[in-house]
Parts: structure tokens; C-alpha cells; sequence
């Protein structure tokens, strides 16, 4: 293998520096455009949420729109339709019901084939960094897994787009006015994605080496920043709907495409779908490593496939550990964008699905945790961290069932007497928000440690302050946990409710204070350890099954909320300003939703078997047929 | 396995009680600090102070 320096390479690569230009260019004002749009207003967090056409809300009194005769010459405003009952086509099954299968299917395949190219590239740069061709066999591997996945995305996004104009063709009319020419950037971003997938994939062989890696990496580098575009384009639509700005009360389109764009949840939606997605992918090409690892018997495979597996569970639960954190950003905003919706996510008909949310965010967590511990085995080194296993565990059960109590109970009058409330007098308080926030905060940090005890496991210190180091951490640990529940229990149960909010703050932030010094410190103890051995493919089979829990939990948790995300609109097609007037114009109940859901992430798994049988089909190849009809080896 | 340290348990007592004292001042400035800036000050006690 060829060996230049980076600076080199660079300098000698102009198509390079070319596709990097463009990126520069073209994609990061593209992605910032709304902070920094926002940041040159300057203004404060009221008049940034606020939309540009003022929104009118139920029982308040309609804002007169101040429409110059200029600005009325210079702009035909015109209102969002107001379609009945006999606009929406009826064709003998719930449209809603359709549309919600494509859109969930095309959001699992786009989430799935937008993440694996993010960290495939981080995967190959980290092989071109170590000159450890391994990166690269398993990163071009993720990038065969996920190949189907990218026709499988165009072909269900194709057949909502058609169930759309079908069946909601004023909605989508509206949409198309409001939009305008963003769709055609949006459908040419698909030509240039595709041109960058197919020379991405096609040519890692042929750009292997030298100069032409760098070539390759931009290649990879340029297929992220088109899918991403696709990916924050597509964002402004479902935030549109949600919160709508750059309109008036009556749905005319008053601002730019830029205003249209940089509503009050484009950018919390952006990062929260940015991670997830992420987190997603990893738990998806998880479960490929695990079906291979258990599908042979070789050892040198098993060995691969068991690596491939820890690489996947590592992003999955990395990316997995801000996501909570982002979420809070979202439904703050959602929050100061309208009460009502937020109430509604939170405190109204869609409160439970946030206890179910708890039960497989838990799911996710436990079986991360268990993969970890079950992967120290392959190392000797790791019997020192053994005994904190047992600890994490309980933290994670007690945090688990606190996270999972609800507040309100369905009970009969009986039951509420023999309770004697609609409360329980000593659970009822775990139901409430402040123990949650010190429940999630706490198996964030056992999920952490769980992680740095399975790092430190093949690995020796030599440095001579190795044990203040320790001590450091164990500190840090020790007054994070003791701060957050602090904070949880006196400001959540003994002050006003704005200490109470403002109070999560502290313990979000206690959080990552564990979590970065955590990275920080144990780097510079570990900077030239004596490393111990590790034996890849020495794990027991039924850690491979915490790998196929991981997208199963991921997938039905993103239906989950994505049922809560667009039932917040409640009775809108776009939020005050265009009425769903459909069959379907009201919140499903919770049942009719979990069947839904269930039934999208069966369809969505049995794809991805499709998706993994395929990318096995390649590599696969029919033994010769011998004269006598037997095979030949 | 154990690590290779120069550092004896006297040394590493002293080096623990340090780390929980400037931890433990670390953390107490940060709260002030997280709660002061969302518009919420604290008393020296962390009692609210608005």
C-alpha cells in the first residue's frame, strides 16, 4: 500500500479540491442557512419562533394582514384551499392508513441508507488513517448492505408521491404553491446522489490507493452532502405542516422559500433525525454481522463478522446517547412554537405513547449494555471490570421501572377507593417528569460506563498519574450522579415549576460533563498502553441477539413517534392554516396506531432480510455442475 | 494486569480527596452558572433565589 501524507495527497489531487469546493459552497450555507439567517436578526427566542405569516389560532381573533397596494400588485396572494368532504377521493380503503405505510416504509429506508454512508466514510478515512485495510473490507461491506436499500427508498418514496396526488390532491397542490421550484432542486439532488453512490461503490477498488483515495473519500464525502440536502429539503415539508411560516393566516405564501423553510422546528427536527438516523443504521447493518456471525462456522469469518458487529453496536449506541438530549430540544420548541400542540404531545391522548416510548428506549439500552458486557469476554484484561457489571445492571432495571410508571391510571371506581386516589401514594410520584429526567440522565451515564469499561478492558496504563486519573473520574462519576438527582428531587419536587424545567438543564449537562471528560481523561491514561489481546469472534452466540433486538426496538420507536410527531396537528393538514377535511381528520386512537406501527416494522424487516439476502446473493456462487449432474468443488 | 503506577496509596489517597474537592466545586459553580444563564439565579445554599 502506498503511503503519502495527507497535505500531499491534497495538493496534488485538483479534481480533490474541486468536489470539495463545491461542497464548501453548495452544501454548508445550505445547512446553516436558517441559524444564520436567525443570527444576523439577532433577535430573541419569541420573535425567532415566530412565523412570518402571522398564524391564526382557534378562539382568538383573526390578525388583520397589512397588504400594501404595491406589495398586492407585486404578489397575487392566494389562499390555501379549503377542500370538503367530496375532494379527497375515496377508494374503499383509509387513505390515511396508505399513505402512512409509504411514508413510514420510505422514512425507515431513507433514515437506513442516508446514516450508513456517514459513517462508512468515517469508517474509511479511519483505515486510510491506521493503513489498516480492514476499515476499508468492512466499510465497502456496510456500502453493499445498504446498496438495495437506496432503489427500495426511491421505489416506496415514488409510491407515496403518487398515493399523495391521488388521494390529498389540494393538499398537495398547496404544497407544490408553497414550495415552488424547491421540488425540482430536490428531485435533481436524487441525479446527483445517484452519480455519487454508483461511483462511490463501483469504484472502491479502482480508487484504493494513493492519491485516488482521496479522490474516493471526496466521492463519499460529496454522496453524504447530497443526501443530506435531500434529507434537511424533505425536514421543511413535516415542519411546514407542523409549524408554518412564511405565509399568512389564511395559508398565502407572504416570504421567500427561505422563510418558508427556517420554521421553528426545521432545525431541533434536522439534528434529532440526523442522529437517529445514525443511531438507526448502525443497529440495522448490527443485525447483518450478527445473521452472518451466527450463519457460519469459520472461524476467521466468525472473526470479522464479530468485529463488524461491535463497530455497528458502538455507532448505534454512541449516536443513541445524544438522541434524548435532542428530543428535549424538539418538544421545547414545539412548546414555544404553540402550547396547545405541545400538550397535546405530552399531557393529552398521545402522554401514554411516552411510557411505551420508556419501554423500548429501555429495550435498546439493555440490550446494548448486555452486547458490551458480553463482549468483554474476548479479552482477558477485562475480569478487573467485571464486578461493576452487576451494578450497572441494577442501575439500568431500577432507572427502567421508574421511567416506565405512569402518572394517570385507567381505573375503575373501585380501584380508585381500594387506591385510595386516582394516584398511587408511592409510586405516583416516579410518574411525574423529574424523576424520568434523574431515571433517563442515570442510564445514560451506566451506558457510558459500560462503554469505558469494555475500552479499558484489553488495555494497561503506563502513565505514572494513571491512579489521580482514576480518582478523577471516579469523582466525577461519583458528583455528576449526586447532582443529578438533586436537582431531580429538590428542585422537581420542593420548587416552582421553572426552577423544576430549568433544573433538567443541569442534569443534561452533568451528563455530558461525565461523558466528554470521561473520553478526554481515559484518552490521555491510555495514550501508550500496553495493549492486551483480543480475541475477535470469542463471544457467545446469544450476545448476537441483543444485535437483532437493537433494530427491531429502533424501528418501531421511530414509528412510535413518528405517529406522535404528525398527530400533533390534530385536525390540519398545515397547522392553523389549511383543515384536514378528510374521513381521517382526527387523532387514531392509541390501539388502531399500535397495529399500524407493528405492521409497518414487519413489512420494514421483512425488506431488510430481502436487503441482506440480496447483498449475500453477490458474493455467493453455484458450484459447477459436473457431468454425472453432481456438483464439482 | 494492574497498572503499571509510581504513585504509592498515600500518594493516591491525597489524589482522590483533591479530585472530590475540586469536583465537587466544579459541579457546584456549574449549577449556578447553567441556572443563572436560563434567567434563574440560585442562592449560595442552591436554593432558588428569584
Amino acid at each position: 500500500m502506498k503511503n503519502n501524507s495527507p497535505r500531499q495527497l491534497i495538493s496534488q489531487t485538483p479534481l480533490a479540491i474541486l468536489l470539495w469546493v463545491i461542497f464548501l459552497v453548495g452544501f454548508v450555507p445550505g445547512i446553516s442557512g436558517a441559524s444564520t439567517v436567525q443570527a444576523a436578526e439577532g433577535t430573541g427566542v419569541e420573535t425567532r419562533i415566530a412565523p412570518v405569516g402571522r398564524v391564526q389560532v382557534e378562539g382568538q381573533p383573526i390578525v388583520e394582514v397589512e397588504v400594501t397596494a404595491a406589495d398586492a400588485a407585486e404578489t397575487e396572494l392566494i389562499a390555501a384551499p379549503r377542500p370538503s368532504r367530496k375532494d379527497y377521493p375515496n377508494i374503499g380503503v383509509s387513505s390515511r392508513a396508505v399513505v402512512w405505510i409509504l411514508a413510514q416504509m420510505h422514512l425507515f429506508f431513507g433514515a437506513l441508507v442516508l446514516a450508513v454512508p456517514l459513517f462508512v466514510l468515517v469508517i474509511e478515512l479511519t483505515g486510510m488513517i491506521t493503513g489498516d485495510d480492514r476499515y476499508d473490507d468492512m466499510a465497502h461491506e456496510f456500502m453493499k448492505i445498504s446498496l438495495v436499500g437506496f432503489s427500495l427508498t426511491a421505489i416506496i418514496g415514488g409510491s407515496l408521491a403518487l398515493a399523495l396526488f391521488m388521494l390529498y390532491p389540494d393538499f398537495m397542490a398547496y404544497m407544490m404553491r408553497v414550495f415552488g421550484a424547491q421540488w425540482l432542486v430536490y428531485a435533481g439532488l436524487f441525479f446527483l446522489e445517484s452519480f455519487f453512490l454508483y461511483t462511490y461503490y463501483y469504484g472502491w477498488n479502482a480508487f484504493r490507493y494513493g492519491n485516488k483515495k482521496w479522490l474516493h473519500l471526496t466521492l463519499g464525502l460529496m454522496l453524504n452532502a447530497s443526501g443530506m440536502t435531500i434529507m434537511v429539503l424533505a425536514n421543511s415539508w413535516a415542519t411546514f405542516m407542523m409549524a408554518p411560516s412564511g405565509v399568512n393566516e389564511v395559508g398565502a405564501v407572504v416570504g421567500n422559500i427561505w422563510e418558508v423553510m427556517k420554521g421553528p422546528l426545521w432545525n431541533p427536527i434536522n439534528l434529532h433525525r440526523f442522529i437517529a438516523n445514525i443511531a438507526f443504521g448502525g443497529a440495522v447493518v448490527g443485525a447483518y454481522a450478527a445473521f452472518k456471525f451466527l450463519s457460519t462456522r469459520d472461524p476467521a469469518l466468525r472473526a470479522h463478522y464479530d468485529w463488524m458487529g461491535y463497530t455497528s453496536n458502538f455507532i448505534a449506541i454512541l449516536a443513541f446517547l445524544p438522541l434524548p438530549f435532542a428530543g428535549y430540544w424538539l418538544m421545547a420548541e414545539i412548546y414555544a412554537y404553540s402550547q396547545q400542540m405541545g400538550i397535546t404531545a405530552m399531557g393529552g391522548i398521545l402522554a401514554w405513547l411516552f411510557i411505551v416510548q420508556a419501554v423500548l428506549i429501555g429495550t435498546i439500552l439493555l440490550a446494548g449494555n448486555f452486547y458490551l458486557w458480553s463482549g468483554m469476554s474476548r479479552t482477558e484484561g477485562s475480569v478487573r471490570y467485571q464486578w461493576l457489571i452487576k451494578y450497572i445492571a441494577a442501575t439500568l432495571v431500577i432507572c427502567f421501572l421508574i421511567w416506565v410508571t405512569p402518572h394517570t391510571l385507567i381505573l375503575s371506581a373501585r380501584e380508585i377507593a381500594a387506591l385510595g386516589g386516582s394516584h398511587h401514594h408511592i409510586l405516583g410520584p416516579l410518574g411525574i417528569m423529574p424523576a424520568k429526567n434523574i431515571a433517563v440522565n442515570l442510564m445514560l451515564i451506566a451506558t457510558f460506563l459500560s462503554f469505558q469499561i469494555y475500552r479499558r478492558s484489553d488495555k494497561v496504563a503506563t502513565v505514572s498519574w494513571a491512579p489521580a486519573g482514576n480518582a478523577l473520574i471516579v469523582a466525577i462519576y461519583v458528583v455528576a450522579v449526586a447532582n443529578i438527582i438533586f436537582a431531580g428531587v429538590y428542585y422537581g419536587y420542593f420548587t416552582n415549576t421553572l426552577y423544576k424545567v430549568g433544573s433538567s438543564v443541569i442534569q443534561v449537562v452533568s451528563t455530558l460533563v461525565v461523558i466528554i471528560t470521561g473520553i478526554v481523561i481515559d484518552s490521555l491514561i491510555f495514550k501508550n498502553a500496553k495493549t492486551l489481546p483480543s480475541h475477535w469472534g470469542r463471544i457467545p452466540d446469544r450476545a448476537q441477539y441483543a444485535l437483532f433486538a437493537l433494530p427491531i426496538a429502533f424501528t418501531w420507536l421511530m414509528g412510535l413517534m413518528g405517529y406522535v410527531r404528525s398527530s400533533v396537528k390534530t385536525h390540519w393538514h398545515v397547522y392553523t392554516v389549511m383543515k384536514d377535511n378528510s374521513p381521517d381528520n382526527f387523532i387514531p386512537t392509541i390501539g388502531y396506531a399500535g397495529n399500524m406501527i407493528t405492521i409497518v416494522t414487519v413489512l420494514f424487516l421483512l425488506m431488510v432480510l430481502f436487503m441482506f439476502w440480496v447483498a449475500n446473493l453477490g458474493s455467493t456462487r453455484q458450484p459447477e455442475a459436473s457431468a454425472d449432474g453432481g456438483a464439482t468443488v | 494486569m494492574n497498572q503499571e503506577t509510581k504513585m504509592g496509596p498515600a500518594a493516591t489517597l491525597v489524589a482522590t480527596v483533591i479530585a472530590f474537592v475540586v469536583v465537587v466545586a466544579v459541579f457546584y459553580g456549574l449549577d449556578h452558572f447553567v441556572m443563572s444563564i436560563q434567567g434563574l439565579p440560585l442562592n449560595a445554599d442552591l436554593t432558588p433565589a428569584g
